[in-house]
């Protein structure tokens, strides 16, 4: 498998910098996201302080990056990221179209609206999990909720249920399927908190409480610590230095993922900066 | 190194000193990648503490008498007795670490 000098997650400003700043050095770049850049650039009205592109409409903003960075010979991945985890010397990268290896990688997914569940954290690992799959085994002869935000999430539910005594479904979405057998789907339930019990978990709900030995939630957008096992946060946000470094040596985090202010002009800057930071991490690998 | 027991291999060893098991099952993709990192954890813990393989699949008891709902799992024991678990992948140093406190 190819080992990628620099991985880079997110296709937002930060991102396109990031990895433009690598072409520049001559690095490999894996670069996963979106091969549109972020809504929330494109989405945007239009945006008045980013230097040299006064007044600039969001759509335009997201071409003029995307025209710069292809210009660079910057090419987008078009996949999303399960899990990045730190082997050593070197990163294994999970996502849902394949598996890739990289030296050093940069973080900038930005960051998401979600909010994790009152109880979700604290029993993250004892009960509550992200995914069903991984677990299915363990719950032989047991019961489990899934909170569920996408249709393929009901193929984990299939397969966890041919293991478990019963599942509930909660889907999150526009549910059209046909899940049946053990499994309980129930519509319109919008889950509020986990409750940890003598034995399993009760998940409160704005209507019916629900009771089962685990509870899976599978949301499309996994929390930074999640991403990247053993990522050391400063609340909602990845912890870093000056030089962009978080607590995982080789791997880098900028953009929004990083804190306030969420401005373009601030994610670029800092992809630049984590981009060089990532270059002197690779040439310190060389001299060893 | 990391040596793959049964329940029964558990059950009439020596557990004395620290002993580490490590929860999986073959389709688990954080076990995964946790396997390598425990191989080279071991290597540097050698003779402070032996590593241990259970495949929760083939082994389900011995997954149940340590309360593991979600895999990978790390139980660390002191003479036989749990004495920490971590849940999920955790990079080599925070495995060295976490070994290490309970030496």
């Amino acid at each position: 498998m190819e080992r990628f000098d620099i991985a880079i997650i997110g296709t937002g400003p930060a991102g396109l910098e990031a990895a433009i700043t690598a072409k520049v050095r001559n690095k490999t770049v894996l670069l996963l996201g979106s091969s549109n850049t972020s809504d929330k650039v494109a989405k945007a009205h239009t945006i008045q302080n980013y230097l040299g592109l006064p007044n600039i409409p969001g759509a335009d903003m997201a071409k003029t990056f995307l025209d710069h960075a292809k210009s660079m010979g910057v090419e987008i991945t078009d996949d999303k990221v399960n899990a990045v985890y730190s082997m050593g010397d070197y990163f294994a990268l999970q996502c849902h179209g394949g598996d890739y290896e990289a030296k050093s990688v940069i973080v900038a997914a930005g960051m998401s609206a979600m909010k994790p569940f009152p109880g979700e954290m604290e029993n993250l690992g004892r009960g509550v999990s992200y995914c069903a799959t991984c677990d299915a085994a363990l719950y032989k002869g047991k019961t489990a909720i899934i909170i569920a935000y996408s249709e393929a999430d009901e193929e984990e539910a299939k397969f966890l249920a041919e293991r478990a005594e019963s599942v509930t479904y909660l889907p999150q979405y526009e549910y059209v399927g046909k899940l049946g057998g053990n499994i309980k789907v129930e519509l319109d339930v919008k889950p509020a908190a986990i409750v940890r019990q003598e034995t399993g978990y009760a998940l409160e709900t704005d209507g019916d409480t629900y009771t089962a030995d685990g509870v899976f939630i599978l949301r499309e957008q996994v929390a930074p610590s999640q991403l990247v096992p053993g990522l050391t946060m400063d609340g909602n946000h990845v912890q870093v230095d000056r030089s962009m470094a978080t607590n995982i040596k080789g791997l880098y985090a900028c953009g929004d993922i990083t804190g306030t202010p969420y401005q373009y002009i601030k994610a670029a800057g800092e992809g630049n900066v984590a981009a060089l930071s990532a270059v002197s991490y690779l040439a310190s690998l060389n001299n060893k | 190194m990391v040596k793959k027991i049964t329940t029964e291999e558990f059950n009439s060893m020596d557990k004395s000193g620290v002993s580490v098991l490590d929860f999986n099952a073959t389709w688990c993709g954080p076990c995964k990648m946790l396997a390598p990192v425990l191989e080279t954890v071991s290597e540097e813990l050698a003779g402070k503490a032996n590593f241990y393989s259970v495949d929760t699949d083939e082994n389900p008891d011995l997954a149940r008498e340590y309360g593991i709902m979600n895999i990978p799992a790390l139980v660390v024991l002191k003479d036989g007795e749990k004495v920490d678990m971590n849940v999920g992948f955790v990079p080599k140093e925070a495995i060295v670490d976490f070994v290490s406190k309970n030496l």
